[in-house]
């Protein structure tokens, strides 16, 4: 196991390597430059020749001059010290920038997938019972439709009716706490910033509510039709007991894989969402980057991701292994 | 980003139909505003100083370094905490003393001394002197400086130096009747704030630190920036105590906010001002305000293409542009058209002249006067070869653009012309378009309170500067040349309005129309006057009984 974990750290390396190049080349070679973006939206185009000496001059500035092998190389070198540099927009360090946005994406995404697998997996174990009921059936017809609903369009929609102003004034519609916010005690700020989050976590968790829970339905009714199942249902046990203790806690290890792609996810941010309600994440600030040309931003998104992704392969594996006793790591003949 | 609004107002509409609530009744009232009701400009009605404005930001700056910053944003945080020079009257528009108290101009107008106020002092409590101003102007002219959008207009400036502690002059290389402009109008940045380290890098471009009558007191990132009212301004105090600008990126959720009352002060979308603000319960709470600004936005030929280089050609694609349809339906009649590149409500334009007017048949004459025909009966126009196919060049997220170029397209093919539409993504329509790799673009561009038309239709801008579309005129380059030496303006105004009939001859441009602001202030403001530029939110107000906010 110890040498299986030393193989899969040590393959990161190489693979990290591959992603960031691809990353760097696509961004550096595609279309529209960091310095024309900069001018604002009538500069960009009044430019006489003064003024394509100055974007020259602005491009040596940011080292843009160089050619991109060269470029690549002198990014590689300070972020393997994990310096991802200084934005081209702000000039601030781009970490102070993801670390500023980080801790309201988490919180959102930490709570939607929480939220999504709360509800999903027993809402799958049900469907899978009470498979062909009407009950059920209905059940999957409205996370069909959840499904098919488009995020922005759901957030508006909630926005409209909850949000006051035409109809019920339940929830805030606005950033993630409320003015004055500072003046609360603890619990106070708690609630507030929890009571901003109602909407944009669910609009961030229905849709994966569906395609989960429809998994899980799928991988108990599979353990179901097990032999163990039939001999333990065959032995006398009770019906709650083989559900439960048998076939639920087998079903279960399918669900285990996906965690490889919940850990990007929790730092990715939804542009949409994060737009609707104002809320300053991870997802905004790489958009814009990206609309900016903003590199050394949407390098360090680009590679923390990757770097998450690759770790929850990893994660899964492992976990995988943990929790089914039939798997086991390579090498054994 | 900007594409999705739009998706989000239909989907309000969609969900309006279906429910027909009372909130979204299908009133229109693009015609109705509150203009009038809005003090008379330089008499704000009077309330005690006080009180909080919240206030939209359509988009968050990315710094308030005056001297770095590119974004229309910064401009309006700062603008009540960093001054210049002078300042242009809000009323007559003409210049008055800021932080100069008086200048004086030499006869041959190539230098400009700037006498300084003795009394400002920067927020932190440092005396305001010509160091400070002569530091700014270097700072602006060094390479180590993301200043490259400013440095471009500061070309001309041969020397901007100190002469005494309180006495600056600025030297131009040759007479130019926007000189005052740029000399007054450098941003000035604190000298001992700014002077060690990198400049880009500075603290002060997330905390400024300036000498205007608002103090910066906070920045939430992405949510919102508040400043304070400056308790040891030098000059007239600021009315309210406190501007919260809040960084809302979602017009659904703007409107939503002001009816909530949570919002004070924002613009609102065409169709927000003509359909979704009529009620009386909207009414109520907020004034509504619409006025021109400067700018217009135009379709531009490329005239260095075979079919664009016919300026019979151009003329007849004008008359193609069904322009009071589109201003109608499109923009719900909230703007003007246009006929020149000049400022509609400046005296450089010329009022009496009349858009070409939408003719089909005018322009199926003049393009078969162009030999622009139809010879091997493919349906599309030809000449000697070359089919009358081009491609509509357009910026993702112009809602606009996009609906005119659909009504454009189906004209054109109605007259044998093929037009394709392609939408890109802004970073790259700009490279476009400055490699000339279009045959036709829509764009807009925003003007001054004057503006010269050196940088947009002399021929020396055509091959790299922002004459994209290849205008040369020998006589057009002649009348801009000696106007940029005129210093009286009613000579300009006859040299470019001679220059407007050109333009209109040579149609470079279809020119479409010069758009209005539309927006809404909430009604406990007073002291709120609508000035030809907008508003000024300086003078503005809360009476006591309507506050609502502690401080």
């Amino acid at each position: 196991m110890k040498d299986y974990v030393l193989k899969r750290l040590l393959l990161v390396i190489p693979t990290m390597f591959g992603i960031t190049l691809v990353t760097f080349l696509v961004i550096q070679l595609a279309p529209g430059s960091p310095v024309e973006s900069m001018m604002p939206a009538d500069q960009g185009i009044r430019s006489d020749q003064v003024t394509k000496d100055i974007v020259e001059r602005t491009r040596k500035l940011y080292g843009l001059d160089r050619p991109v092998h060269e470029r690549y190389f002198v990014w590689l070198r300070r972020t393997v010290t994990l310096d991802f540099g200084n934005s081209y927009r702000d000039h601030r360090p781009v970490i102070e920038k993801i670390a500023e946005r980080l801790p309201v994406t988490l919180a959102l995404n930490v709570l939607s997938i929480f939220l999504v697998y709360l509800v999903a997996i027993p809402l799958g174990a049900w469907s899978a019972v009470r498979q062909r009921s009407p009950a059920e059936r209905a059940a999957t017809f409205v996370l069909f439709l959840l499904y098919s609903i488009p995020s922005f369009w759901m957030a508006v929609v909630l926005i409209y009716f909850f949000g006051g102003g035409y109809f019920w004034d339940v929830f805030p519609i606005y950033g993630v706490h409320s003015r004055g916010w500072e003046e609360l005690s603890f619990a106070g700020q708690a609630a507030d910033f929890l009571w901003h989050l109602v909407l944009p976590v669910f609009c961030l968790a229905y849709a994966g509510l569906a395609s989960l829970s429809r998994f899980q339905k799928g991988s108990l009714l599979e353990v179901l039709r097990e032999d163990y199942i039939t001999a333990a249902r065959a032995k006398g046990l009770s019906r709650g007991r083989v559900l439960f203790k048998h076939a639920l806690r087998n079903s279960l290890i399918p669900i285990v894989t996906i965690v490889a792609s919940i850990l990007p996810a929790m730092i990715g941010g939804s542009v949409i969402i994060e737009t609707i309600f104002s809320i300053p994440g991870i997802g905004r600030l790489g958009f814009e980057s990206v609309l900016s040309r903003d590199y050394p931003v949407i390098m360090a998104v680009a590679t923390i991701s990757a770097f998450l992704t690759l770790a929850g392969i990893l994660l899964s594996d492992i976990a995988y292994a943990v929790v089914d006793p039939r798997i086991g790591f390579g090498g054994r003949s | 980003m900007k594409k999705f609004p739009r998706l989000f107002a239909s989907g309000l509409l969609v969900l309006c139909a279906a429910l027909a609530p009372a909130g979204c009744a299908e009133a229109q009232c693009q015609d109705r505003n509150d203009n009038a009701s809005f003090s008379a400009p330089g008499g704000p009605d009077a309330a005690p100083p006080g009180g909080t404005l919240i206030r939209e930001l359509g988009a968050e700056p990315a710094t308030l370094n005056p001297v770095t910053a590119t974004d229309v944003y910064e401009g309006i945080v700062n603008g009540g905490i960093y001054e210049t020079l002078s300042r242009r009257n809000n009323r007559t528009l003409e210049f008055e003393p800021l932080l100069a108290r008086s200048w004086e101009i030499s006869k041959d107008r190539l230098s400009y001394v700037f006498h300084l106020r003795k009394d400002v002092k920067w927020h932190d409590g440092r005396p305001f002197t010509a160091d400070d101003v002569v530091f700014s102007y270097n700072a602006i002219k060094d390479p180590g400086v993301a200043a490259a959008h400013l440095q471009s207009y500061y070309k001309d400036v041969r020397s901007y130096k100190k002469i005494d502690s309180h006495t600056v002059r600025c030297e131009y290389s040759k007479p130019y009747f926007l000189a005052f402009e740029f000399c007054s109008g450098i941003p000035i940045v604190a000298k001992h704030v700014f002077e060690k380290g990198d400049f880009n890098k500075n603290p002060a471009g997330r905390k400024p630190v300036g000498t205007g009558p608002y103090v910066f007191e906070s920045w939430e990132t992405g949510r919102e920036i508040t400043v304070r009212k400056n308790p040891g301004y030098w000059g007239r105090p600021a009315g309210l105590e406190k501007i919260v600008y809040s960084v809302i990126l979602d017009p659904t959720v703007k409107l939503q906010l002001m009816r909530k009352q949570e919002l004070d002060f924002a613009s609102l979308l065409p169709l927000q001002w003509s359909r979704q603000t009529c009620d009386a319960s909207f009414a109520g709470k907020f004034r509504r305000a619409a006025y021109t600004t400067p700018g217009y936005s135009y379709i531009g030929w490329n005239s260095k293409k075979p079919y664009f280089s016919d300026r019979r050609v151009r003329r007849a694609m004008t008359h193609l542009v069904d322009r009071e349809t589109i201003l109608k339906k499109i923009l719900l009649g909230l703007g003007e058209t246009v006929t020149t590149t000049f400022f509609v409500n400046s005296p450089e334009y010329p009022g009496d002249v009349e858009p070409y007017p939408y003719d089909p048949k005018k322009a199926r004459a003049l393009l078969d006067e162009a030999g622009w025909k139809d010879t091997d009966g493919d349906g599309t126009r030809d000449k000697d070869g070359v089919e009358f196919r081009f491609e509509f060049l357009l910026p993702s997220g112009s809602q606009t653009g996009e609906k005119i170029s659909t009504i454009l397209k189906e004209e054109l093919s109605r007259s044998g012309i093929e037009m394709t539409i392609r939408k890109i993504e802004w970073a790259v329509f700009i490279q476009n378009v400055n490699e000339r790799r279009f045959d036709a673009v829509t764009l807009g561009w925003s003007l001054g309170v004057e503006t010269d038309p050196y940088q947009l239709w002399h021929s020396s801008q055509a091959a790299a500067g922002s004459n994209f579309t290849g205008f040369e005129n020998p006589r057009a380059d002649a009348l801009i040349e000696r106007a940029r030496e005129e210093f009286s303006r009613p000579e300009r105004v006859k040299m470019y309005r001679e220059f407007s009939r050109i333009l209109r001859e040579e149609q470079p441009y279809t020119f479409l129309f010069a758009r209005k602001s539309t927006v809404a202030v909430h009604r406990r403001f007073s002291g709120v006057a609508l000035y030809p530029l907008g508003f000024d939110t300086l003078e503005w107000s809360v009476p006591k009984a309507l506050r609502r906010y502690a401080r």
